[in-house]
């Protein structure tokens, strides 16, 4: 569908409502084509962004470009955008076929070609023979489709998703999640999701923007955000982790020697703010981290820990080893063996180059 | 309908026969001192009036016959036209008082809707005194003009079809506000904005997906606004002046003045059948409109 996608281009984007700021400051570019998401937590000012580009809110500093073309004040009618909400907001006086045709007949589409471009997008969301229904008769999951259907009938240069999952069940949302995928990758749409769920953000996604208190964290590939988190809030926010601070010894072609308390010495690549003698912070994976059982000394380089509490999740095993008075995580997958029991005796060691150094 | 389905699930409870044991004293109730009444009234209406009273041993459609009598067929019609311009007044106000409204803060809502009750605060024969005052021939409006200018001789605001129409109007056009004010509310906020995204201006809004979606309910407030406009007695009475009667007032006149109450029955009746009429009329429209409101 549609003529070459347009990117998305958001700078220096400011909303403020009375005392706070709900969007602070921030840069986003979206490629043309791109899958993209802005990711956290509840209040960081994710839902303000998306309206601000979709032009139900308008900003208070910054612009906004779409497709190359200034539209940070453009009525939202003139700004060529689908939009799927959370709710999905389908007419509920209108059929399914009239729902999906309403953007068309705005458009001024002549009625004879809006007919089978609504059955197209019905096809494309496999809802074909439903164009009769009224949404009330409809499931969540096939609304949710209607939704979409609406939103890439009248071809928009952008498509955005709030939170568009978040009402489905979970096995449901699995299987939207993978269609979802599916159809951005064949209609070749740049999208822009919305989301405060990690596994949605990540598997979806090209690249994600982490947000929190109206600022962008970490823009980046989902990979490169979880293994290479640039600070402690979007290391936490993205899953549990060993946050272990340390002293920073010698720093050499951008890799310190770091003396992590309690544990040994690692050396990692050093951020520009680092300097000798200063303290640093990193943090490893859980899945990173390896455990064996112990008997009797630890082999060298490794550190002696007992296991403290035990979570079997299926296709995970979580174990937290106690190493006198802190606690690491660490996860593996179950052997065939039994695993570790509680109160075992392990040894614990970690690959360094699977430390992430990260700023306060 | 599902609505007894759905309080039922409401309450948690299923009442199976035990409904009847909820029901029954407001049935009763109703049965004895309104449709018992209302059915003898009927049964009157087609017996022969006689100077010592009703007489209950003949039947007769006089009463009926009575009533295409032009004094009486000009007052039923005066009736419908006041009524139906009360109502006409009242729905094209609604929508712009509604979404105003509901575009308030709470607490200017609040205040809002408190002023749109302030006529029925007062009782309706001191309110029509009151708009006496105003709407007299020597009242604030005359004197107020014709100081100014604008007119020499007073405007004729009562004692006619234009006075009965004013003194209704605020107190009535309460029924077809709050309705729609609810409904308004009540619509999904982000329906504008599906809407807007897929191209529609704010007018295309309001017509495709506003006014569909909240007619049922200022159509609810029409059929009872039309009902209090067709039974209202004192305005009337003080504000239309004696030219100028209309059936409630007539039905007064005719069963306890002339204390003929066989033809005050018949009066009654139509009053009743012209009023159902016109509601079913007003519902098979509403109903109709619901089937094709997205086209």
């Amino acid at each position: 569908m549609g003529g070459t996608p347009a990117g998305l281009e958001a700078q220096s984007l400011v909303k403020r409502f009375g005392a706070t700021t709900a969007v602070d400051g921030i840069d986003i570019q979206v490629r043309p084509g791109e899958f993209f998401t802005v990711l956290g937590p509840s209040g960081c000012g994710k839902t303000t962004f998306l309206r601000l580009v979709a032009g139900i809110l308008t900003p208070d500093g910054g612009r906004i470009a779409i497709g190359g073309a200034d539209v940070s004040h453009a009525p939202i009618w003139a700004r060529r955008i689908g939009l799927v909400f959370q709710n999905y907001a389908l007419f509920p006086h209108m059929t399914v076929a009239q729902n999906v045709g309403f953007g068309l007949a705005m458009r001024k589409i002549p009625r004879a070609e809006r007919e089978p471009r609504v059955a197209r997008a019905l096809a494309t969301v496999r809802l074909e023979g439903y164009g009769g229904r009224k949404p009330s008769e409809l499931s969540g999951g096939q609304q949710q489709r209607v939704a979409l259907a609406r939103a890439i009938v009248v071809e928009p240069d952008l498509l955005l998703l709030d939170e568009p999952l978040s009402n489905l069940d979970a096995r449901l949302r699995e299987d939207m999640r993978s269609e979802l995928a599916d159809l951005q990758h064949r209609l070749g749409i740049t999208t822009i999701l919305v989301t405060h769920d990690i596994h949605e953000a990540f598997s979806l996604s090209d690249r994600v923007a982490v947000m929190r208190q109206g600022r962008v964290e970490q823009v980046g590939a989902p990979t490169e955000l979880y293994d290479r988190p640039a600070n402690r809030f979007v290391a936490g926010f993205l899953g549990p982790v060993n946050e272990w601070t340390g002293r920073i010894g010698r720093i050499a072609g951008g890799v310190a020697e770091v003396a992590l308390e309690g544990l040994r010495s690692c050396r990692v690549a050093a951020l520009p703010d680092w300097r000798e003698g200063g303290s640093a912070t990193v943090v490893l994976r859980p899945e990173r981290l390896a455990v064996r059982a112990l008997d009797g000394d630890p082999p060298p380089g490794t550190i002696a820990g007992r296991v403290d509490q035990v979570a079997h999740l299926g296709n995970l095993v979580n174990y937290r080893v106690a190493l006198g008075q802190r606690a690491l995580l660490a996860q593996t997958a179950p052997g065939r063996t039994a695993g570790l029991a509680l109160g075992s005796a392990v040894a614990i060691d970690w690959e360094d180059a699977d430390l992430a150094p990260v700023s306060a | 309908m599902s609505g007894g389905a759905a309080g039922r699930a409401a309450l948690g409870v299923r009442l199976g026969g035990g409904v009847w044991l909820f029901l029954g004293p407001a049935l009763a109730l109703m049965l004895a001192v309104y449709l018992a009444p209302l059915f003898d009234t009927a049964v009157v209406s087609l017996h022969p009036n006689t100077p010592s009273g009703i007489d209950r041993g003949r039947w007769t459609i006089a009463n009926y016959l009575r009533l295409v009598d032009t004094y009486y067929w000009d007052v039923l019609l005066r009736t419908l036209r006041v009524s139906v311009l009360i109502t006409a007044f009242s729905v094209l106000l609604a929508y712009p008082v509604a979404v105003w409204l509901a575009g308030l803060g709470p607490r200017g809502q609040t205040w809002a809707i408190l002023v749109y009750m302030s006529p029925w605060f007062v009782n309706a024969v001191v309110k029509s005194f009151g708009w006496t005052l105003i709407l007299g021939n020597k009242g604030l409006v005359n004197r107020g003009l014709m100081n100014l200018g604008v007119i020499d001789t007073p405007l004729r605001l009562m004692l006619n079809e234009t006075g009965i129409v004013i003194g209704l109007l605020p107190g009535h056009f309460l029924f077809v506000l709050l309705p729609l004010w609810a409904a308004l509310k009540g619509l999904d906020g982000n329906l504008r904005w599906a809407a807007m995204t897929l191209g529609a201006r704010p007018w295309q809004v309001f017509l495709r997906v506003t006014v569909p979606l909240t007619l049922p309910a200022l159509l609810a407030g029409a059929i009872i606004n039309f009902t209090m406009n067709m039974a209202a007695f004192a305005a009337p009475a003080l504000l239309g002046g004696t030219r100028t009667r209309v059936l409630s007032f007539v039905a007064y006149q005719v069963n306890l003045e002339e204390l003929n109450w066989p033809f005050g029955g018949a009066l009654a009746v139509a009053m009743l059948v012209v009023t159902l009429g016109f509601v079913t009329v007003a519902q098979g429209v509403t109903r109709r409109g619901l089937a094709g409101g997205g086209r």
